[in-house]
């Protein structure tokens, strides 16, 4: 993987892409579609727009940020439920180190009309640097009574515990440092990515 | 038996409190060697000083571990020099497998000892073994380090942690503080198989719960950040008849 900002569309079923220059993408998913990507942001903005046209369409988007030297980068993904019966799910995490700056802004919006549905949004940051900053800006617009949504954002250094506690056992500063930073993202991005993940971390852990 | 760990006038900070007030000790190679004292005379401390937790600040002093000046070293290099700390609240984390996790952790004292990895099927067999003795199982191998184990459990993997990085020097933090009567015995059990002429224990207690599965070869008895009384295993006795003020 040679692209610095590398994406993944694992499904589209029923799913019409409006717009896409790989920084700026526009998504309709019909009747009973499905969307699901990944999107690994390191040096380049992202906006995503997802609109939820018909009933049962559903999204997951999953979003990981590695930032570090004085980059800044801005993610948006808004998504519409523009009908009723739909889902959706925003899972971003992401490390800023050095003096980069992240600016996350994720909305969700659920008109009047568009009842029954579910839609969520969770981040969390890691900031690895006194001047590394990570903004995050979740906005809920629900206008619908009988909906299911939940967002949640959190921001914080690493657990300075967890790294003592690796280094007792042997493990080098930056040894403990990309294990906790792997078990951070988990398995948020999918295997295709992973060498550009581990080159990553090797460099800024 | 020479001396493997040495301090000297050792006087160390948390903030800009003063919990450790020129305490001295010595511990030889082999030696079981219990810290018994009441809570908050600065046992914890002493433990994290000579680990390199940064959240202690040392002022005056030295520790000396095997001769060398353990002061200059990071955390990570004092562990691979032999210094091993059981915790007395082992740390969670998530996402980390325990498996994986002590392979990294051998590794990296392969490493530091000029040797080349250890392969995955000899790791296995290295780590089946000393598993099946402390009674961990299979699952609880594949399970996050200390996650959503109970606190018996978390001590027994940590005996087991100790077992499998062979260190030459072992800390037991309040190993026997809330545990029930099995976990002490595995606990005790881990130790007395270990002890070996060229391993010492340090065991960090206020009561003789451990003690009496694991009887020390010298006992010191800690108050107010300093070492006031070294002896044998009869001070054990006396802290247990008449408590920490006769001495």
């Amino acid at each position: 993987m040679t692209t610095s900002n590398p994406f993944l569309i694992h499904s589209q079923e029923n799913v019409v892409i409006k717009n896409s220059d790989d920084k700026s993408w526009v998504f309709e998913v019909g009747k009973d579609g499905n969307l699901w990507a990944d999107f690994l942001q390191m040096t380049d903005d992202l906006k995503v727009v997802v609109n939820l046209q018909d009933v049962n369409a559903r999204c997951q988007i999953n979003c990981a940020y590695l930032t570090n030297k004085n980059n800044k980068i801005n993610i948006d993904i808004k998504v519409l439920h523009k009908s009723k019966n739909t889902t959706s799910e925003q899972h971003i995490k992401g490390i800023a180190t050095d003096e980069s700056r992240v600016s996350f802004k994720g909305i969700i919006e659920i008109p009047k009309s568009s009842q029954k549905c579910d839609g969520r949004q969770h981040h969390r940051g890691l900031v690895l640097s006194p001047k590394a900053k990570i903004e995050a800006t979740p906005q809920l617009e629900i206008w619908a009574d009988d909906v299911v949504c939940s967002h949640g954002s959190a921001i914080g250094p690493l657990d300075v515990n967890q790294l003592f506690y690796l280094q007792t056992r042997g493990l080098s500063e930056s040894e403990a440092k990309k294990i906790l930073l792997s078990s951070f993202l988990g398995d948020l991005m999918p295997e295709e990515f992973s060498d550009t993940i581990q080159q990553w971390m090797d460099e800024n852990a | 038996m020479t001396a493997l760990l040495e301090i000297k006038d050792l006087h160390a900070n948390v903030g800009n409190k003063e919990i450790l007030k020129g305490l001295n000790l010595t511990i030889k190679a082999g030696e079981v060697h219990a810290i018994m004292g009441p809570n908050g005379c600065g046992k914890s401390t002493l433990s994290a000083v000579i680990t390199g937790n940064p959240a202690y600040t040392v002022t005056a002093g030295e520790i000396l571990f095997k001769g060398e000046d353990l002061l200059k070293m990071t955390p990570d290099e004092r562990a691979n020099k032999g210094v091993f700390l059981a915790f007395q609240h082992p740390i969670e984390l998530p996402g980390v497998g325990l498996a994986q996790f002590l392979k990294a952790a051998l590794n990296a004292k392969r490493k530091a000892n000029g040797e080349e990895p250890i392969d995955a099927v000899q790791f296995m067999k290295y780590m089946n073994v000393r598993a099946t003795a402390l009674g961990i199982s299979n699952e609880m191998l594949k399970r996050p380090v200390n996650v959503g184990f109970s606190g018996g459990e978390k001590k027994r993997l940590e005996t087991f942690q100790m077992a499998m990085l062979e260190p030459d020097f072992c800390i037991l933090d309040e190993m026997d503080s809330g545990l029930d009567v099995d976990a002490l015995k595995v606990v005790g059990q881990g130790v007395s198989v270990m002890r070996e002429p060229k391993r010492s224990f340090m065991i960090i207690t206020h009561h003789d719960d451990l003690l009496q599965y694991v009887t020390p070869d010298q006992v010191s008895i800690m108050r107010d950040g300093q070492i006031i009384k070294t002896g044998g295993p009869e001070l054990v006795e006396q802290v247990e008849a008449s408590g920490y003020d006769n001495f």
